[in-house]
């Protein structure tokens, strides 16, 4: 039996060459994408994942990896294998090529004016 | 407040401070240890709760005439704490310390909600700083007890005998002061009888939401006498553990 | 809390490049030259995507075995404020290894693969936790000195090229602030203290000047395999470079106490701008880091002690038509 410098661990009576089945897959349960706000009127954010047995204690759990010491005022989690993502091979999906009709700086209306009152010969 | 009120009120919070104070203790033993990663940070999150409590209490009762918080909490003799025993035992397997945090969470949610009506102001307002962090511990009792219960035939029965091992060790927080009556009668606390009542009601909801059985009322025999500073073997080893450091030198700042 | 991954100098640098596609190739290497990030879904060589996976992997690992030396205190913090503080660092750590496996999942290795090879001795973790904390006065000393070099670590990987480990080390970053205010807090009270805790403390200190001086590990041979690490920012900067700036931000504050390192070469060239310091053990280090140390059976031992323990809640809670998909981020 292990006598360690560590109380605890002397106590739980551990051997020092024990052995353990490995650890299955799904061990460790599923993950859960986590979202937090971090205070009113902001958008909530992604910050990470746990991993959980279920919904309620996801967000069990995610309330104190993401949210201790102030961090949040709300938290949402969604199973990982319930969010659908796109691909970053068609980040040129999202391109904005120049179309100016559809942006503010595309209209240049002070050149107007001030052509007009030039050719009026308006101050 | 007269000198017989005082006395009880004092013997009120040391019995609060010491159960939060000893309880905190044994749950942060979990810390790196516990079952899954985000488990280990939940359960270290509340007896963070639980001693910073604890520390509140004791602050309380500095300011009615006792010591310093450290010193009142790491160097005193075992043999004068007011923790009831159930808080003491060794935190045996996770399903024992998950019990024992859902009987216990439950009575010290309930405890500071009567206490938030006190006339005793300090506790009053302490109470109702703390609902939060109360009401998550009991929310995370609450879904535990609730899944483990439910999950299948080995933690069902785990669950079940860490009832039956708590159960009258856990009635033993309900131990009774001998100033019940003034602290009744100050309108202080509502009684332990009282609270008693309540907790049953709280806990049976979820125990049998939990598929699990309370032992029959015939075999209740509480185990008191944490109150009256009589403790099992396992205070002594505890409280001269957590003082280690601080006896090293006493009187310093450490 | 970490050192530098450690990649032993003698493995083959069995860098298949040419076997990679090479327009895909050198995509994602202007990708890194502009400074952008690397995400879990983009194409990536399997050397980066290998040598990631086992830097993350070990960072989380050193956190949560990390948490075990000063966890030896946990139950004897003298006061509430220590008690509280110590509690809440450790849950830190543990914390950190959540935050970090999360990281390395994103690459395609499984928590229980990942915890498999730690408990089984294949994967390694910071060679400085496989040291004992013989008294308080050690976990203040870890608390300070090791976090400090964790965090020197910690910065300059964050501004490396794969986003879920910047985004994780962020957070990691902000964190170890209180935890190096907590460390270096208590070390100047012992320090300042009485003569018991000052005795304590220098005693700490002379034990754990090795195991420090080892934490960024050997000087970096300039091999190939080096050289494409840091091309591809998985290696952020030298183990002397960190050595130096540690020593550099470190030393002098120590001395500012009164107390004294236990290596009479320690100074700093002042022509050079360098510290000098008798050169670390490096066969030591190599025998403790491949098992033969002196924690390093109680350390795995004590992991496989608590998953075991804990099996049977994770399998009562498992339910059938349970999936695993990679996280997201």
């Amino acid at each position: 039996m292990i006598k360690s410098l560590d109380p605890r661990v002397t106590r739980a009576q551990i051997e020092e060459n024990n052995t353990i089945t490995p650890l299955k897959d799904l061990d460790q349960w599923e993950t859960y994408e986590v979202f937090h706000q971090k205070k009113r009127g902001d958008q909530h954010m992604h910050v990470g994942i746990v991993h959980a047995p279920n919904p309620e204690m996801a967000l069990l759990f995610a309330k104190e990896q993401y949210g201790r010491r102030g961090m949040s005022v709300n938290i949402w989690v969604v199973g990982t294998r319930d969010v659908y993502t796109s691909d970053y091979d068609d980040t040129d999906m999202f391109d904005v090529s120049e179309k100016n009709y559809r942006e503010a700086g595309g209209y240049k209306v002070m050149e107007k004016i001030n052509k007009y009152k030039k050719a009026n010969k308006i101050k | 407040m007269n000198e017989k009120t005082t006395i009880a009120t004092k013997e009120l919070l040391y019995k609060i401070a010491d159960d939060l104070l000893i309880i905190g203790h044994r749950n942060s033993e979990w810390t790196g240890l516990g079952p899954i990663l985000e488990e280990d940070i939940s359960f270290s999150s509340m007896a963070q709760d639980k001693i910073g409590q604890s520390m509140s209490v004791f602050q309380i009762l500095q300011q009615l005439g006792e010591g310093e918080p450290d010193t009142v909490a790491f160097n005193r003799a075992s043999e004068n704490f007011y923790n009831s025993q159930f808080v003491e035992l060794p935190n045996g397997e996770y399903d024992f310390s998950l019990m024992r945090h859902f009987l216990y969470d439950h009575a010290d949610q309930l405890r500071f909600e009567m206490l938030a009506k006190s006339s005793f102001e300090p506790i009053a307002k302490l109470a109702q700083k703390i609902k939060g962090e109360l009401k998550y511990h009991v929310y995370h009792a609450n879904i535990w007890v609730t899944k483990l219960g439910n999950a299948n035939e080995e933690s069902h029965s785990r669950m079940q005998n860490a009832l039956n091992e708590c159960w009258n060790f856990a009635l033993g927080m309900f131990e009774e002061s001998e100033f019940e009556n003034t602290l009744i009668n100050e309108k202080i606390f509502a009684g332990e009888n009282e609270l008693k009542k309540k907790w049953l009601e709280n806990i049976s909801l979820i125990l049998e939401k939990a598929s699990l059985k309370i032992p029959e009322e015939k075999n209740w025999k509480p185990f008191f006498g944490g109150r009256k500073h009589i403790h099992t073997e396992y205070l002594k080893p505890l409280v001269d553990e957590m003082g280690e450091v601080f006896s090293i030198d006493p009187g310093v700042e450490w | 809390m970490y050192g530098n991954a450690y990649i032993d100098p003698n493995e083959k640098a069995n860098l298949i490049l040419a076997e990679e596609d090479p327009q895909k190739l050198a995509e994602f290497e202007a990708r890194i030259d502009r400074g952008e990030k690397i995400e879990p879904k983009d194409w990536m060589p399997k050397e980066y995507r290998k040598q990631l996976i086992r830097m993350i992997e070990q960072h989380a690992h050193s956190e949560i075995i990390g948490a075990l030396p000063e966890g030896t205190w946990i139950t004897r913090a003298p006061g509430f404020k220590r008690k509280l503080a110590l509690m809440a660092k450790v849950q830190d750590e543990v914390g950190h290894a959540q935050l970090l496996y999360s990281a390395a999942e994103t690459l395609g290795k499984s928590r229980e693969a990942m915890i498999n090879d730690l408990i089984t001795g294949k994967s390694k973790y910071s060679n400085v936790f496989n040291y004992p904390a013989f008294t308080w006065a050690d976990a203040c000393v870890i608390a300070w000195l090791i976090d400090a070099g964790a965090i020197i670590n910690q910065v300059a990987n964050a501004k490396g090229s794969y986003g879920p480990y910047c985004r994780a080390l962020d957070r990691i970053c902000t964190e170890e602030s209180f935890h190096l205010k907590y460390g270096h807090d208590n070390v100047v009270t012992l320090a300042t203290g009485s003569s018991i805790q000052r005795d304590m403390v220098q005693g700490a200190l002379t034990r754990w000047w090795p195991p420090i001086m080892h934490f960024f590990g050997p000087s970096d041979k300039i091999s190939q395999h080096t050289e494409i690490l840091m091309k591809w920012k998985v290696k952020m900067a030298s183990n002397d470079d960190m050595r130096q700036q540690f020593l550099d931000m470190y030393v002098p504050k120590i001395w500012d106490l009164g107390l004294s390192v236990p290596d009479p070469l320690l100074k700093k060239n002042t022509a050079t701008n360098k510290w000098e310091y008798t050169e670390p053990d490096w066969d030591e280090f190599k025998r403790v880091i491949n098992g033969d140390g002196p924690c390093n059976a109680e350390r795995l031992a004590v992991r496989r002690h608590a998953e075991e323990h804990g099996r049977w809640v994770r399998e009562a809670l498992n339910n059938v038509g349970s999936k695993y998909i990679v996280p997201l981020a």
